[in-house]
C-alpha cells in the first residue's frame, strides 16, 4: 500500500510500513520514522521526522499539495486524484469539488450515461487542470455547473442517477 | 555629512521601527481629514501614518476591493464607479467629489495611478484641497523626459552625453569622440538593433557611423545617425530628496534598485552597496541641487544611472513617494509619509541636512505573484495560505488577506518584505531568514528566487548592475531537491491526504479503505 505522488517530474511512493509505536514510512525504499505527524489539513505545523522536528506549511488537497519546508516552495501532486476524491467521501452519487476552482470543460450533460472513470468535467484549480470522473457507473441526471462557473471545496459539481435498493 | 556606518553596537535593529511611530511634539495634526486616492499596501501604509497622527481617514474603492484592507482599515470609505479597478482609480474627477463629500481637506495620491498626473494635482488644487505632492507645473517638467533632461542639464546635474543626427560624418565622429568610450551609434529612425554599434576607441568611429549610416539607409530609407555614452554594466542609483517648496531641499540618501527583471525593480536596498563616500555624496548633491532648483515640494527620487568608471548621470526625477521608500525610512528613522504631508501642509522639512543620519542597513523584497522559472510571468490564484515573518526589524507591508484571489487586474506585486540590518550582511541575513518564513501558498511567487538572488555570491559581495538577473540566470535557476528534502517533502505532502492520514493513524479494516490506494 503505497501513495504515489510526483515532484519535480519525478513518481515517488510514500509506503507505510509500520503504524507502532510510531509511524514508519518507506520513501523510495528509504524509512523514515514519523513520530509526531503534526496537524492535519491546511495551514503551518511540525511534524517530528527521523527525530528531529520540522516546520511545515502546507496547503493540500486532493490532487495537488503545496509544501513550504527548509525556505522552499514545492509543489507535490498526488498521481491519482481519482481515487483520493472517492476517498475523501466523494459519495457514490455525487461528484465533489474537491478544491476551490473553475470550470474549463464540461464533458458530459445530465441524461448521458457514464462509465467509472470517465471524465465528466475538467475543472482548474491554481492553474493546475484536473479531471473530475465518474466515481461508478451510472447515468448522470445533473451536472449543476458549466463552463466558467466557479465552485468552493465540496461543492456538488455533479450527480449520478441512485442505484436501486441504494448504499 | 554622517552617512559612514557607525559602530555595530550603535544600531539596535529593535529601536529603528519605533523611532518612526513616536510622536514628534511639533505642530498640530497637519490635516484633519486625508483622502488616498490608491488601494493595496500603499493606501495600508499611508493610513498607518495619518492614524498615528491623529488624521481622519478616507479610503476610495472600486466594487472588487469591497472588502480590501485598505477599505476596512479606513474612517470612511468611497465606492468609485468604474468598468474597471483600475479605471476607477483614474477617474480624477470621482476622487475629488469623493474628497469633498468626505469632507477631506487633503488627498494623498500613493504611487501609480493619479500619483504623477499633472491634471490632477490642478483639479484638487481647483477644489480647493491640498494635494500632497509637487504642483501641477512641476509634475509635469518632471514627467517630460526632455523636459527634465534640460532642467538638470541646466542646472548642473550630469546627464549621459549623446551627439545629435548629423548629415556630416566628419563632423559627427569629432563631435562623438568627445563623449568618450565605449559609446553607442544608432539610427535616428532606428529600432530592433538595426544600425546600431558599440564603439570602443577612436580610431574605429569613423567606420562605424559609416556602417551604421548606410544600415540606417537600408533599412529605415534615414541615414542619420547619433551617438550616446554606452554605460556598461550600469548600477541604478536613486537619492530620496525632500522639498519645502521655497527652495529648501534635504536628501534622505540613496537606494540602489540594480536588481530588476523585465525593466522592473525586484529588490532595493539603502544605502547602496560598495559605493565610495565622495562618490554618493557628489550624487546626493546633484539631487538636492535639482529639487531645490526646481523649488520641489514633497518628497521625489532622483534616478541615476552610475556606470563603473564612477561617471553618473541624470535618469528621471519621480515626483511621489516611491514603491521602495520603506528602506530609507529603515535607515534614517524619517516617516516619509508624515514628511509628505507636513510639507504639504506648510510646515517645512522633518530635519536640518545635518541632523539627518543614515544608520545601518536596510533591503526590500518585492514579492511578486510571477513564475521565475518561467521569464517572470505573472501568476494569478488565492492566496489560501498566508504566513508572515514577524520581527522588530521587519515590515511586511501588505494589502493581503487569507483566500484572496489573485486575478491578473493589478500588480503583480503583492507586498513588500523590508529587512533592516546593522550593515549589509546582517541585513542580507535577515532578509534571508525572513524570506524563509514567509510563506504564501495558493499563487506562485518569487520567494524562494529572491532567496537564491540574496544569497547569490555576486549580490553578497555588492557585485550590482542592471543586468544581474541575466547574467547570473543560470546560477540563480532552482536547484534540484536532495534525496532527503524530497523525502521530507514528500512525506509532509502525503500527511496532508486524508486517506494516507487515515491509514497512518486508524487500524485499517481488512480491505475497505485500502483499495483506494491499490493500483
Amino acid at each position: 500500500m503505497a501513495l504515489k505522488l510526483k515532484l519535480e517530474d519525478g513518481v515517488h511512493e510514500v509506503e507505510i510500513v509500520a503504524r507502532r509505536p510510531h509511524l514508519v514510512v518507506r520513501v523510495d525504499g528509504r524509512l523514515h520514522t514519523v513520530a509526531d505527524l503534526g496537524p492535519a489539513g491546511d495551514g503551518s505545523g511540525t511534524v517530528t521526522l527521523d527525530g528531529a522536528d520540522l516546520a511545515f506549511e502546507r496547503i493540500a488537497r486532493a490532487g495537488a499539495c503545496l509544501v513550504r519546508i527548509d525556505g522552499r516552495t514545492i509543489a507535490v501532486d498526488v498521481v491519482d486524484p481519482f481515487d483520493e476524491g472517492e476517498g475523501a467521501g466523494g459519495g457514490r452519487d455525487e461528484i465533489l469539488a474537491p478544491m476551490p476552482g473553475a470550470v474549463v470543460h464540461v464533458h458530459k450533460a445530465a441524461g448521458d450515461p457514464v462509465v467509472r472513470g470517465e471524465a465528466v468535467l475538467t475543472i482548474e484549480s491554481m492553474k493546475l487542470q484536473t479531471t473530475l470522473v465518474a466515481p461508478r457507473d451510472g447515468e448522470l441526471i445533473a451536472v449543476l455547473k458549466g463552463e466558467g462557473d466557479t465552485f468552493e471545496k465540496d461543492e456538488v459539481i455533479a450527480r449520478l442517477a441512485p442505484v436501486e435498493g441504494g448504499q | 555629512m554622517s552617512h559612514s556606518a557607525p559602530p555595530r553596537d550603535a544600531f539596535r535593529v529593535d529601536a529603528a521601527p519605533r523611532a518612526q511611530s513616536e510622536p514628534r511634539a511639533i505642530a498640530a495634526a497637519p490635516f484633519r481629514r486625508v483622502l488616498i486616492a490608491n488601494r493595496g499596501e500603499i493606501a495600508v501604509r499611508v493610513q498607518r501614518t495619518l492614524r498615528e497622527m491623529g488624521i481622519g481617514t478616507v479610503a476610495v474603492f472600486h466594487r472588487v476591493d469591497a472588502d480590501a484592507p485598505h477599505v476596512a482599515g479606513a474612517d470612511q470609505a468611497v465606492e468609485l464607479i468604474g468598468d474597471t479597478a483600475v479605471a476607477a482609480h483614474l477617474d480624477g474627477a470621482q476622487i475629488v467629489a469623493a474628497a469633498l463629500a468626505s469632507g477631506a481637506d487633503a488627498i494623498h495620491p500613493g504611487y501609480g495611478f493619479l500619483s504623477e498626473n499633472a491634471g490632477f494635482a490642478r483639479q484638487v488644487a481647483e477644489a480647493g484641497l491640498i494635494f500632497i505632492g509637487p504642483d501641477a507645473d512641476t509634475i509635469a517638467l518632471m514627467g517630460d523626459k526632455i523636459s527634465a533632461r534640460q532642467f538638470a542639464e541646466a542646472h548642473g546635474v550630469p546627464v549621459a552625453p549623446s551627439v545629435m543626427p548629423t548629415g556630416d560624418l566628419d563632423a559627427f565622429a569629432a563631435e562623438a569622440a568627445r563623449i568618450g568610450f565605449p559609446l553607442l551609434i544608432k539610427a535616428a529612425a532606428g529600432g530592433g538593433g538595426k544600425g546600431m554599434s558599440i564603439v570602443r576607441e577612436a580610431g574605429a568611429l569613423r567606420e562605424a557611423a559609416r556602417i551604421a549610416a548606410s544600415e540606417a539607409q537600408r533599412y529605415f530609407g534615414d541615414g542619420r545617425v547619433y551617438a550616446e555614452v554606452y554605460v556598461e554594466r550600469p548600477r541604478h542609483i536613486e537619492v530620496q530628496v525632500l522639498g519645502d517648496g521655497a527652495g529648501g531641499a534635504v536628501h534622505l540618501f540613496e537606494r540602489e534598485c540594480s536588481v530588476q527583471r523585465r525593466f522592473q525593480k525586484i529588490i532595493e536596498e539603502a544605502p547602496a552597496a560598495r559605493l565610495p563616500a565622495a562618490l554618493r555624496d557628489e550624487i546626493c548633491a546633484a539631487a538636492v541641487r535639482l529639487a531645490a532648483a526646481a523649488r520641489y515640494k514633497n518628497a521625489g527620487t532622483v534616478e541615476f544611472i552610475l556606470c563603473a568608471d564612477g561617471r553618473f548621470f541624470f535618469l528621471e526625477m519621480n515626483t511621489r513617494l516611491q514603491v521602495e521608500h520603506p528602506v530609507t525610512e529603515m535607515i534614517t528613522g524619517i516617516d516619509l509619509v508624515r514628511a509628505q504631508l507636513e510639507i504639504a501642509a506648510g510646515q517645512g522639512l522633518p530635519a536640518p541636512q545635518d541632523e539627518i543620519v543614515a544608520r545601518g542597513h536596510a533591503i526590500e523584497c518585492r514579492i511578486c505573484a510571477e513564475a521565475p522559472d518561467r521569464g517572470f510571468l505573472p501568476a494569478t490564484g488565492a492566496v489560501r495560505h498566508l504566513g508572515i515573518p514577524r520581527g522588530a526589524a521587519i515590515r511586511f507591508e501588505n494589502a493581503l488577506r487569507q483566500g484572496q484571489k489573485v486575478t491578473a487586474d493589478f500588480d503583480p506585486m503583492l507586498a513588500k518584505l523590508v529587512v533592516a540590518g546593522t550593515d549589509r550582511r546582517d541585513a542580507i541575513d535577515r532578509t534571508l531568514t525572513a524570506l524563509g518564513e514567509l510563506a504564501i501558498l495558493g499563487v506562485e511567487t518569487n520567494v524562494d528566487y529572491l532567496v537564491r538572488v540574496l544569497d547569490h555570491p555576486a549580490f553578497r559581495a555588492g557585485d550590482l548592475h542592471t543586468a544581474f538577473v541575466s547574467e547570473h540566470a543560470d546560477s540563480l535557476a532552482p536547484r534540484p531537491l536532495d534525496a532527503a528534502a524530497r523525502d521530507r517533502a514528500l512525506i509532509v505532502a502525503a500527511l496532508g491526504q486524508r486517506v494516507f492520514r487515515t491509514l497512518a493513524t486508524d487500524v485499517p479494516e481488512p480491505h475497505a479503505s485500502i483499495g483506494a490506494w491499490r493500483n
